[in-house]
């Protein structure tokens, strides 16, 4: 009952918050935050899990109980964690606790409502990470979204509404997309009465769906696959499905694009590993060359669209692209050091942007601008704030004894021995990415916070505030953790990653 | 002995401890930081010293220390291990002694140079080099490549904060990112080598049986199993891995054409420049081919391409290097070239050689910079050489060592840069009498041996001789202890380091000194495989001689000796004058093209500005108009129903969230109907 506990612990202080005076909103919120942080943490202690959730494995913290029966078709409560949903839920539950001590300098309008809507959004992503029926996953899936549009659309820039609309509507038509073809494929699938992912995993691995409406079965399950890569793609978002997320970035308030950025990009990469790369091995092999050539343009495009921007968060925004690119890299070489690589990539880069978003905001409350070109010379008047900056840019820039270069480091000794064509050339053409994120990164730096000191705005900057600079340290403190010690998480993702790859053995 | 290397870790822990200390508890310390630095760098001298002496007495260390990610190789060739350990053998116990005796002496000489210069954010300061000596001492003791890479960009790192240490001008944030970004050029082809390396044989270590070298010798035998991508012969794969490696090095060594960072690094404390260029970053890409040198064995074309790189680039420096104004433009052009020297006895397979003068080289080159930090005080912080002069007598400490570092630097006998540099040159020479392209690398260096007099001597000329050019160089500012002992102890080393390998007079005569070559045969002790002869008989190269070995030995130590000298006496004829001119005009029409150092600026810059910017922006725009656009197109038709839309949107919380749980219902029962209506 741990995972329900989380959940409901989330959505009642989400209640509470809601209803709670403007005034002491952000300290309750934090309070309540603390709870299923450390809950969370003890299960990562209390751990006992093997293999893969969808594959037979031993889930830890498992319950399933009937919930509703369509016709012959059952939906039932069922959430269990594995070595690769336990970090994701780890980092939400950390991420979470720490965007809401980063919002209380710039959040100064309508407290309750903004903090009840992060505690409503942690509910739900650590649902999407646990869930293993595909209705319950579902609607934790599209709850996200709710939330996130709110906090863009009330508590966002100038464009906010544009912004949060865009991100809606397009992340919404592809979840459409993706849930018609998964819905298809279920009632495509011979003897299975059930939309828990492991009985799907399951009778995708032993012979697949049969043909249905006079399309043959394994065509039926390439067209899933295609459907629910693009569905998924643009909530990762590769290119060329990304134009929702720099807008919703620079738009949104500090703490959403913590959790945009640091965990609700990860929904995408996360489902893909858990449908497309466990449930359809025969079509990731077909595919694998498109798939790998939309990664390495992800990457490369990612960080080219990153150095010509001059606006902080649009910098950050796009590398999240080149980054999330890794990721895809990672899955698609399928290899124990690949998908693992991948996942650990997943969790990296959800502290180190949280981190990079943290501390252009901290700049942002101080200068009321972001762009690199309005200032310069930051070092001078806020130290620390930059120090840290520059710390979770050599962390982007995959910096060894970071947790960016465990991750990138598994991810292309994954990839380039793989089996699938090209992969060395592929690889080698990726890893220039870490040529181009020094490039964007330090010279970005160079402008903004190097220097004489200069600002184009006619604000007072002081240094900031300690419970600005304190999240901040607690993830760099978690970044360098990971860096030194991969195994931290790495051990379990790939007890949990194995199964995915022996697949066709079950 | 085996106790002693149970402290090797604390070699390295001790400046992390310091930068640790430096950077929380700096500001309240006395001295800003500045003793948790020197006694940190001592420590790990003593400890070094005593690595050295265990070494001495037969023994050697390599213990995997620490497990940090293990696994299956992708390419199916077993489980691999990705580990941090210690390799103490006689190549490393050498170096940790250069690096923390050197790491030691500009953590002193910055008490007279940062803290009584009155610099602001010292803590900063002395955090920086606890770090760069931490990272560069771990990276010496690196018993493995992956471990190598890491603290190998923890230097770059490292640099990249030092170099930019006054951050609050222009032009040091700009070197300092230039020499990251230009160095990680060089660390991209480097880390594709090491995932290419730990995917072909499944190992990264150093040494030992399971040893990435064992494994590419086993499979070029036929003996041993490895993965090749794409069916390539085990033979090329390993030359175009090595290369790759090579990349790094030529980043770090700023070899061309990756040298272009290093002048610019000059933005730095004068300090840092001495660690940078004597002990730390830049000799760390030339460690790295020293340390892996097997592998390099094991590839002649890999060799040969080191060896005229590094030939192309001591020329190459060296010649610009003589036009050059500013002390520390000179001595940082200098440093180009002799690393040039390294690379190329390394490439002749002349390693005793090659690591002989990355010790020689450190001890100069560290007294030169640290004497031109001195000379940098005296002027009141002046670095125009043309603004100096006659500092001779006023600074009789800064000038005799100074003087001392210069012999050394320009190979005059006895002084320790002319039996390095020409037992490179000798190796060069014998190898090049059997193979062309050696024999064109060796001219090169040869030549750049004049060049280096030259450049040299015009460099001590101009700021210790003649008349004061200049109020401050009649008014020295005076230098304390802690920046003369520095000097003293260095300037001693520049002359009788040599001592460690006198090879020419021990051919001559036949006397047993060549203690070094001794020392890294493992005489004293080593590691199987990785010594001097275990290396030679993995050469591929013959070598000639001209008439017998005394003559040749004789003729390649007069040929660079008379070439050395008359480098050295044209700028005694041109510059030891009381009132000299530049004599740059003599330079006809080359001059324009040395002065803007060969236009190689320009073209990187170029690459960087002038294609990669403009076409990042011309990917930006397409993103907007083509990509976005696409988008914004798709949605233009729901465009009028999203205006509707926008009037639910109230503002009032309450009502999206009542929208929201209706919507949720709605989808709950639509769903049910979806789920019954297909049945």
């Amino acid at each position: 009952m741990m995972i329900e506990a989380l959940i409901a612990v989330a959505l009642v202080g989400a209640l509470v918050t809601f209803l709670a005076p403007n005034r002491i909103a952000g300290k309750l919120a934090f309070a309540i935050s603390l709870v299923p942080a450390a809950l969370s943490l003890w299960m990562f202690s209390a751990f006992d899990g093997a293999g893969n959730a969808l594959l037979e494995g031993d889930l830890a913290f498992e319950s399933q109980v009937e919930w509703l029966q369509l016709s012959e078709y059952s939906i039932s409560w069922f959430v269990g964690l594995d070595g690769i949903s336990l970090p994701l839920v780890v980092l939400t539950t950390i991420l979470t606790t720490l965007a809401i001590v980063s919002s209380w300098t710039p959040i100064d309008e309508r407290e309750s409502q903004f903090y009840g809507l992060l505690l409503f959004i942690e509910a739900n992503l650590i649902g999407v990470f646990a869930a293993l029926d595909f209705f319950v996953w579902f609607i934790f899936w599209e709850a996200v979204l709710i939330p996130m549009y709110l906090l863009i659309g009330i508590w966002g820039g100038p464009r906010r509404k544009y912004a949060a609309i865009k991100f809606f509507v397009y992340t919404n038509v592809a979840s459409l997309l993706m849930f018609g073809a998964f819905i298809a494929l279920v009632f495509a699938l011979p003897e299975v009465t059930t939309f828990a992912l492991p009985d799907v995993a399951t009778a995708m691995l032993n012979g697949g769906p049969e043909a249905m409406f006079g399309v043959a079965g394994t065509t039926l399950a390439s067209i899933v696959f295609v459907a629910m890569f693009i569905g998924f793609a643009v909530k990762v978002p590769i290119v060329p499905f990304h134009t929702w997320l720099p807008d919703a970035h620079v738009e949104a308030p500090t703490p959403a694009s913590v959790l945009l950025a640091g965990v609700l990009l990860k929904m995408g990469t996360y489902a893909l590993l858990r449908f497309n790369f466990t449930m359809f091995p025969d079509q990731v092999e077909a595919y694998a060359v498109p798939i790998a050539a939309i990664a390495v343009i992800s990457v490369i495009y990612g960080a080219l669209l990153a150095l010509a921007q001059t606006d902080l968060k649009r910098i950050v925004a796009y590398s999240s692209v080149s980054s999330m690119g890794y990721v895809i890299l990672g899955l698609i070489a399928y290899t124990q050091f690949g998908v693992g690589g991948a996942t650990f990539q997943m969790v990296s880069h959800g502290l180190i942007s949280g981190l990079m978003f943290m501390a252009v905001g901290v700049i942002y409350n101080a200068t009321h601008t972001r762009m690199v070109t309005d200032m310069s010379g930051m070092a001078d008047r806020m130290p620390v704030a930059v120090g840290i900056l520059v710390a979770g840019a050599f962390g982007y820039m995959g910096l060894p004894l970071m947790s960016g270069f465990a991750a990138e480091y598994f991810i292309f000794f994954g990839s380039f021995g793989a089996d699938f064509p090209y992969a060395p050339i592929f690889t080698a053409l990726a890893m220039f990415g870490i040529v181009l994120v020094a490039g964007y990164l330090l010279f970005a730096m160079q402008r903004a916070v190097f220097g004489p000191y200069n600002l184009e705005t006619d604000y007072e900057v002081s240094t900031a505030p300690l419970h600005d600079i304190a999240p901040m340290f607690v993830l760099l403190g978690l970044i360098i953790a990971l860096g030194v010690a991969p195994d931290l998480i790495f051990e379990m993702i790939t007890d949990a990653v194995d199964p995915i790859l022996d697949g066709g053995e079950l | 002995m085996e106790g002693v290397f149970s402290y090797a870790p604390a070699i390295a822990a001790f400046p992390l401890v310091a930068f640790v200390i430096a950077l929380a508890f700096g500001k309240y310390m006395p001295k800003k930081g500045a003793f948790a630095g020197i006694f940190a760098t001592l420590g790990s001298l003593v400890l070094s010293v005593l690595m050295l002496v265990a070494v001495a007495s037969g023994e050697v260390y390599h213990e995997t220390l620490y497990e940090w990610a293990i696994g299956e190789t992708p390419s199916g060739i077993g489980g691999i291990e990705f580990t941090f350990g210690i390799l103490i053998d006689p190549l490393s116990a050498l170096m940790l002694v250069i690096v923390s005796l050197i790491a030691f002496l500009v953590h002193v000489f910055s008490l007279g140079y940062m803290n009584a210069e009155g610099e602001t954010g010292l803590p900063r300061y002395y955090a920086g080099l606890g770090l760069f000596t931490f990272s560069m001492l771990a990276f010496v003791f690196a018993d493995n490549l992956l471990m190598a890479f890491m603290f190998f960009e923890l230097v770059g790192l490292c640099s990249f904060l030092l170099i930019g240490f006054w951050f609050r001008t222009r032009s040091a944030p700009s070197a300092a990112k230039k020499a990251f970004l230009v160095t990680r050029f060089g660390d991209y082809f480097f880390l594709i080598g090491v995932v290419a390396i730990a995917a072909t044989f499944g190992t990264l270590q150093f040494a030992g049986d399971g040893s990435f070298v064992a494994a590419a010798e086993a499979a070029m035998d036929g003996t041993g199993e490895a993965w090749t991508p794409a069916g390539i012969g085990i033979e090329s794969w390993v030359t175009v891995t090595g290369l790759l490696v090579l990349g790094g090095v030529i980043g770090k060594s700023a070899q061309f054409p990756l040298h272009t960072w290093l002048p610019d690094a000059m933005e730095g404390p004068t300090t840092v420049s001495a660690l940078i260029h004597a002990a730390t970053m830049v000799a760390a890409g030339v460690y790295l081919v020293a340390r892996m040198f097997g592998y390099y064995a094991l590839s002649p074309t890999a060799l040969a391409i080191i060896a005229f790189v590094g030939g192309f680039t001591a020329l190459f420096a060296a010649t610009m290097g003589v036009v050059k104004d500013d002390i520390k433009q000179v001595l940082a052009y200098s440093t180009i070239s002799q690393y040039g020297y390294m690379m190329l006895g390394l490439g002749v397979g002349g390693y005793v050689a090659g690591v002989f003068h990355l010790m020689n080289h450190a001890f100069f080159k560290a007294l030169l910079f640290l004497g031109a930090g001195s000379v940098i005080v005296i002027m009141h912080h002046e670095q125009d050489m043309w603004k100096m002069g006659g500092l001779k007598d006023k600074a009789p400490v800064t000038y005799y060592t100074f003087l001392a570092g210069a012999l050394a630097l320009a190979g005059i006998i006895p002084f320790s840069g002319f039996w390095s540099k020409d037992e490179i040159l000798f190796d060069a020479m014998i190898v090049g009498l059997e193979e062309p392209v050696i024999l064109a690398a060796y001219v090169m260096g040869l030549l750049a041996v004049f060049f280096t007099g030259f450049y040299t001597f015009r460099m001590v000329f101009l700021t210790f001789h003649g008349e004061p050019r200049s109020e401050t160089a009649e008014d020295p500012h005076p230098v304390g202890w802690s920046i003369k002992a520095p000097l003293i102890v260095l300037g001693v080393l520049a002359l009788v380091a040599g001592i460690a390998n006198l090879a020419p007079v021990a051919k001559l005569t036949g006397l047993d000194i060549t203690f070094l070559q001794g020392w890294l045969d493992g005489e004293y002790g080593a590691v199987e495989g990785l010594t001097y002869g275990a290396y030679s008989d993995l050469l591929a190269y013959e070598t000639g001689v001209i008439g017998s070995e005394q003559l040749t030995v004789l003729l390649a130590a007069g040929l660079s000796l008379l070439l050395a000298f008359s480098g050295a006496g044209l700028a005694w004829k041109l510059y030891n004058v009381p009132e000299p001119v530049a004599h740059k005009e003599r330079l006809g029409s080359v001059r324009e093209t040395i002065e803007a150092n060969y236009y190689q600026d320009e073209y990187q810059v170029w690459l960087a500005e002038g294609l990669t910017l403009p076409f990042a922006r011309a990917a930006d725009r397409f993103d907007q108009t083509v990509i976005d656009g696409l988008v914004d197109g798709v949605s233009t038709g729901s465009r009028s129903a999203g205006s509707r839309m926008r009037r639910l949107q109230t503002g009032i919380v309450t009502n999206y969230a009542a929208l929201l749980v209706a919507g949720f219902i709605a989808l709950l029962v639509v769903l049910g109907f979806l789920g019954g209506w297909f049945l």
